[in-house]
């Protein structure tokens, strides 16, 4: 039983790393970096594959790995994320102004990890909402605010599709 | 989807992907697989390896003795490396530096010195085998402690010992702790000491302070937590005993840790106070000047 599924998230791991990478990516900012969260999050995963319960949730347990070394790598580095918080109040104006595209990046890569590792999953890693709450070990309500509530801060002009989502 | 959410999705996907991407993901899956049975018995080795080492330290008097009763070189107070602890587990890295002072007459002063020095570097080891079990335990990764020493000021009147250590766990962070030795009278010189009263923390606080603006202005490159750009722990003044030295040029160094005042990329920050700012507030000029 364990061997099976230590072969399945060896295949899961070789056809997903270029997402893999792009994700720890995402929360570091350099290649070195997100190459090291890339490594520990393998061996963590493989070393641990005894906890995974079934085929079918490989992906949100192995994201799950993935976005938990990503923040704890970035939680050591606190300081400087301290001072990202506080750039971000200042670049969130609450008024109605709509920002530029060019700042869009900007502001997502500003937005707070909670708010941000959801667009990220459920958008441009095509996680579905249910999948996303397990990676999280939040309710699913609960992912349902904060996807419209970063999307709102964003200031993302939120389709009748992308609402009846997040409703 | 929306067309800013497919504008930022295709940012992401174009992510530059660096080639050693697959061989960091090859070579994690092939360690996994081989790390089930190993690691427990290294482990074992180090830690005999490191008890050796300690006691070999602690037991062996000749040693010390052999170290004290080097060739007197004039008759001038020395700094040598009395060991060094050394691991090299591939992703775990140590490497400890343990400065010994020689030749001092005040044998108390000699002793308590050296004694700090090597307990420091034992704590520092033995934190290190502890984390390096942790993160085996856990799957792995990356640590690493470097320490040693730099002689920052050795004349006629002070010796001025650094120790600096840098743990590396994703990123870097380094300490630097300084002791000032009067060589003549044989005293440790503490920073409350050199001063008549308190007033030396305000004068050197606002000076540093100065040096920083001043600094920021004239290199935009350059950051300090100062005036509360930032508005938390921007720097309001030096601890009573802040770290320092007495350079070469009888010049008193105030020395930051990294991340103390500044971002991490600024390193270990050093600010000489001119000796006019303090003069007032000194006991005498013997080692200030």
């Amino acid at each position: 039983m364990k061997k099976r599924f230590e072969k399945l998230l060896i295949d899961f791991i070789t056809e997903n790393k270029e997402n893999m990478y792009c994700l720890a990516f995402s929360y570091v900012k350099n290649a070195e970096n997100a190459l090291d969260i890339v490594q520990d999050t393998i061996q963590k995963a493989l070393s641990s594959s005894e906890t995974l319960k079934s085929e079918g949730s490989i992906k949100s347990w192995f994201y799950r790995i993935l976005v938990n070394t990503s923040i704890d790598f970035l939680r050591k580095q606190k300081r400087i994320q301290v001072v990202d918080d506080k750039t971000l109040e200042f670049h969130s104006p609450t008024g109605g102004d709509v920002y530029p595209d060019i700042d869009l990046e900007k502001a997502l890569e500003e937005l707070p990890h909670p708010y941000r590792t959801v667009i990220v999953l459920r958008y441009f890693e095509d996680l579905k909402i249910d999948e996303i709450a397990e990676v999280m070990n939040e309710n699913i309500s609960t992912v349902k605010t904060r996807l419209y509530q970063g999307l709102r801060k964003l200031r993302i002009k939120m389709s009748d599709e992308i609402l009846e989502e997040v409703k | 989807m929306n067309e800013q959410l497919e504008q930022l999705k295709s940012k992401y996907k174009n992510t530059p992907l660096p080639d050693e991407l697959d061989f960091v993901v090859k070579k994690a899956i092939k360690q996994s697989k081989k790390r089930h049975v190993g690691w427990m018995k290294n482990l074992v080795g180090v830690g005999a390896a490191a008890i050796i080492l300690v006691t070999g330290i602690n037991a062996s008097p000749a040693f010390a003795k052999a170290l004290s009763d080097v060739p007197l070189v004039g008759s001038l107070v020395k700094v040598l490396t009395f060991t060094e602890l050394k691991v090299d587990e591939g992703t775990a890295k140590a490497n400890i530096k343990v400065p010994a002072i020689t030749n001092m007459e005040n044998k108390t002063l000699e002793a308590a010195l050296n004694n700090k020095y090597l307990e420091e570097s034992k704590k520092l080891y033995s934190d290190f085998t502890a984390e390096m079990k942790e993160l085996k335990k856990n799957g792995g990764g990356h640590t690493g402690v470097d320490s040693g020493y730099e002689v920052k000021t050795d004349n006629d009147q002070i010796l001025a010992i650094g120790r600096y250590v840098v743990n590396t766990v994703g990123s870097s962070s380094t300490t630097f702790k300084y002791d000032t030795i009067d060589k003549k009278n044989q005293l440790l010189i503490t920073l409350p000491s050199l001063f008549k009263e308190n007033s030396y923390i305000r004068l050197i606080s606002e000076n540093i302070k100065e040096q920083m603006r001043h600094q920021m202005k004239a290199d935009p490159d350059k950051t300090y937590w100062v005036d509360d750009k930032v508005n938390f722990e921007s720097f309001e003044g030096i601890a009573k005993d802040q770290s320092f030295y007495i350079n070469n040029d009888g010049k008193l160094v105030i020395s930051f840790d990294k991340y103390e005042v500044a971002p991490g990329y600024m390193g270990v920050v050093e600010f000489i106070i001119p000796t006019h700012v303090i003069a007032d507030a000194l006991v005498s000029n013997v080692y200030i000047n």
